[in-house]
């Protein structure tokens, strides 16, 4: 019950939630330097052409009367349509933004079992080598440029070994991709039955996988560290202790206490990376959302921007809303 | 205190007169770490034989020590504690020297203790019932079902009320009496042969106190366990205590039979303790209120001399003995305080 109502609470604010997120955004793509019309039309352009084509765009309406618009047109399903690759957003990202969840998620995957492991295991032995190699893994990965260890794991398995695929893509050229049911290449190859396509969508993921997977991985190690080691000091892991429990025991309920903190981070990260992966989606050429904004940004094309932003804030809020939904399954403190 | 009186009476168990005590601890040291300079001792030398079905009590006020040898006696001290020296044999085996696997099946099975504020010591996440069949599960090899049924009959000789409704309950759902019961069930599920009570009352109103109490001495009573019985109340351990230790500053300064600990105190700490406690004006007047801020460390010599009414100079020089005053009763003094 008091989950029903917890989320009848959320989805009232997720409107508004959104129309701020869209708002911001719109003033700040706004003030990008760079007129689209001028852009559009090439520097050979005649004052009157560039002149109608801002009246067309509605780029000489004020701004308010601009953005009215454009939530006009949101309540329609309108995202705007990109000058760059002349189609509707919505379209656009249909197909780029799957793309980019493949990925982040194959990663968060990654550094999910590489944190969470590592972490639960240097709790375990504070004084052990996996605690001191955890400690160095989760300094460097945090220092370390994700596109910059792209480029090396590129060197050595691509250029020097010869094991991975060329970083062109998600697909070898030669494979005709699988019709979009849900975007992400591995499930639909696999609906299609078509194992060759599945592998090779599979051996294009294992590069830019392990690039955000291993570098992601720093702070869930970290947060699982700290957060583990705080549980097995706590009054109820020591009373255990004193009650004979084994140790893998006592280490199994000290990571369900930790778990919500783990679950945070995890999270946070989730949201994050839709956008932060765009310098290795750049780097594999990977055709995804991040890359697809970016290229917005630079051209003053503002509604790919636009578009990408919402459809990322839509993303973080189902994942926090699932995130409260798991602490309530977790923790009968908060449920009951 | 009635309740505890009639409990007390159906004990069953007298004092075994065996030769071998059940548990003996000898020389028990324990430090913790203090930054940089030389460890702190927090117990000094522990020596304390407990006989089966035996009640003992340990007294001390607070950071005497009493949490920290409870804990030390399981190969657990709390926090960075770190257990210096010393043995304890139980039941045959010096078990500080045991394997961490072996000592750990003696742990909540033959040896085990009840803790207090239960409410932060069980697992928040996990229901009474099933953290309690654990402890059947993990040490008698129990089938979940039997463990359920021993847990369910744990419950209602704790006298918990509504007990099938409680093996649901989250810790949080508990009031702290029903939390202490709880621990209890725990402590005694598996019959141990030696349960250390440590402070298990403090915390809960004088009522619920007294039916712990009650409870708590019965149960173990009526399996035969031996006990060591920890509180900072000297008075509680009138009630069913066989023999009484004092707790002072890392040190026992007097054991003794309950009897000669109340009419025959030997140490001055000892007399300071009872006349707090007791009624009489006279002895209160003697014998003044502990000045707990004058606590330091003393190298060398009586631990209490900072305090002691009657300190002579040569009681800051050389430690007092353990000197047997009289059967069974040991005082750690120079000038044992002489009655009749
Ligand atoms: N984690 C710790 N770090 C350093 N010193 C500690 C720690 N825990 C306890 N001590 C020291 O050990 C001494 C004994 O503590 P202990 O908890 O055993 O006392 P206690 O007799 O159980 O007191 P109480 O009646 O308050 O429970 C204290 O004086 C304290 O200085
Ligand atoms: S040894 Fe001296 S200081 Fe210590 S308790 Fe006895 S009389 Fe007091
Ligand atoms: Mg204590």
């Amino acid at each position: 019950m008091r989950i029903l109502a917890y989320l009848a609470k959320r989805l009232v604010f997720v409107i508004p939630q959104l129309l701020g997120i869209v708002l911001v955004s719109f003033l700040l793509v706004k003030s990008i330097p760079g007129d689209p019309a001028v852009l559009m039309l090439g520097p050979t352009a005649t004052k009157e052409a560039i002149a109608a084509l801002r009246q067309q765009l509605g780029l000489d309406q004020p701004l308010y009367i601009q953005f009215l618009i454009y939530v006009r047109n949101l309540m329609h399903g309108d995202l705007g349509t990109s000058w760059q690759t002349t189609r509707p957003v919505l379209d656009d990202l249909y197909q780029r933004f799957p793309a980019t969840i493949e990925l982040v998620t194959f990663s968060l995957l990654l550094a999910i079992i590489v944190g969470v492991t590592l972490g639960v295991l240097a709790a375990r032995n504070p004084r052990g080598w996996i605690a001191r190699v955890s400690d160095i893994y989760g300094l460097s990965a945090g220092a370390l440029p994700d596109f910059w260890f792209a480029l090396v794991l590129i060197f050595v398995f691509y250029t020097v070994l010869g094991w991975a695929p060329a970083p062109l893509g998600r697909l070898d050229v030669t494979i005709i991709p699988p019709s979009p049911m849900t975007g992400a290449l591995t499930i639909d190859t696999l609906l299609a039955g078509d194992w060759q396509g599945f592998h090779s969508a599979c051996a294009h993921l294992v590069l830019p996988v392990l690039t955000l997977g291993l570098v992601n991985a720093g702070p869930i190690l970290k947060m699982t560290q700290s957060t583990m080691e705080k549980m097995l000091e706590s009054d109820f892991s020591r009373y255990e202790v004193l009650c004979g429990v084994p140790q893998n025991l006592v280490v199994r309920h000290a990571l369900r206490n930790a778990l919500p903190s783990v679950v945070t981070i995890i999270s946070v990260l989730y949201g994050f990376l839709i956008g932060g992966a765009v310098l290795v989606e750049i780097v594999f050429a990977w055709g995804g959302a991040g890359q697809y904004a970016v290229q917005g940004v630079l051209n003053a094309d503002i509604y790919p921007v636009l578009g990408f932003v919402l459809f990322s804030a839509i993303f973080s809020l189902v994942v926090y809303i699932v995130v409260d939904l798991i602490y309530f399954l977790l923790d009968p403190r908060i449920s009951n | 205190m009635d309740a505890v009186e009639t409990m007390n009476k159906a004990r069953s168990a007298p004092a075994d007169t065996g030769k071998t005590p059940l548990i003996d601890i000898r020389n028990l040291r324990v430090t913790f770490p203090s930054g940089g300079a030389a460890p702190k001792t927090v117990l000094k030398g522990i020596d304390l034989a407990v006989k089966s079905g035996e009640i003992v009590g340990l007294v001390g006020e607070s950071g005497a020590g009493k949490t920290t040898l409870a804990r030390s006696i399981l190969g657990v001290p709390p926090g960075p504690g770190r257990i210096a020296g010393g043995e304890v044999h139980f039941e045959g085996r010096q078990i500080l020297s045991l394997s961490e696997a072996e000592f750990r099946r003696l742990r909540g099975r033959r040896l085990s203790v009840v803790v207090p504020n239960p409410r932060a010591e069980l697992n928040p996440l996990l229901r009474t019932g099933d953290q309690i069949a654990s402890m059947a599960k993990i040490h008698l090899g129990v089938n979940g079902k039997e463990a359920r049924r021993l847990a369910l009959q744990m419950l209602r000789d704790v006298q918990i009320p509504d007990p099938e409704r409680r093996m649901d309950a989250y810790p949080h759902e508990l009031s702290g009496g029903m939390a202490q019961r709880v621990v209890i069930a725990m402590a005694l599920i598996c019959n141990p042969a030696f349960v250390i009570s440590d402070d298990a009352t403090s915390g809960l109103d004088v009522t619920v106190q007294a039916q712990i109490l009650a409870l708590l001495t019965k149960l173990v009573a009526e399996q035969g366990s031996a006990m060591l019985f920890i509180t900072r109340d000297v008075g509680i351990t009138a009630h069913f205590c066989d023999r009484i230790a004092v707790l002072f500053s890392g040190e026992i300064v007097e054991l003794a039979p309950r009897e000669a600990l109340f009419l025959e105190p030997a140490h001055p700490y000892t007399l300071m303790l009872l006349a707090s406690f007791s009624h009489s004006p006279r002895l209160r007047d003697s014998w003044s209120v502990p000045d707990t801020s004058r606590r330091r460390e003393l190298a060398a010599g009586c631990q209490y001399a900072d305090r002691c009414p009657i300190a002579q100079p040569v009681c800051r020089e050389r430690r007092p003995p353990f000197a047997e005053n009289g059967p069974g009763h040991f005082a750690r003094c120079h000038f044992p305080v002489r009655h009749g």
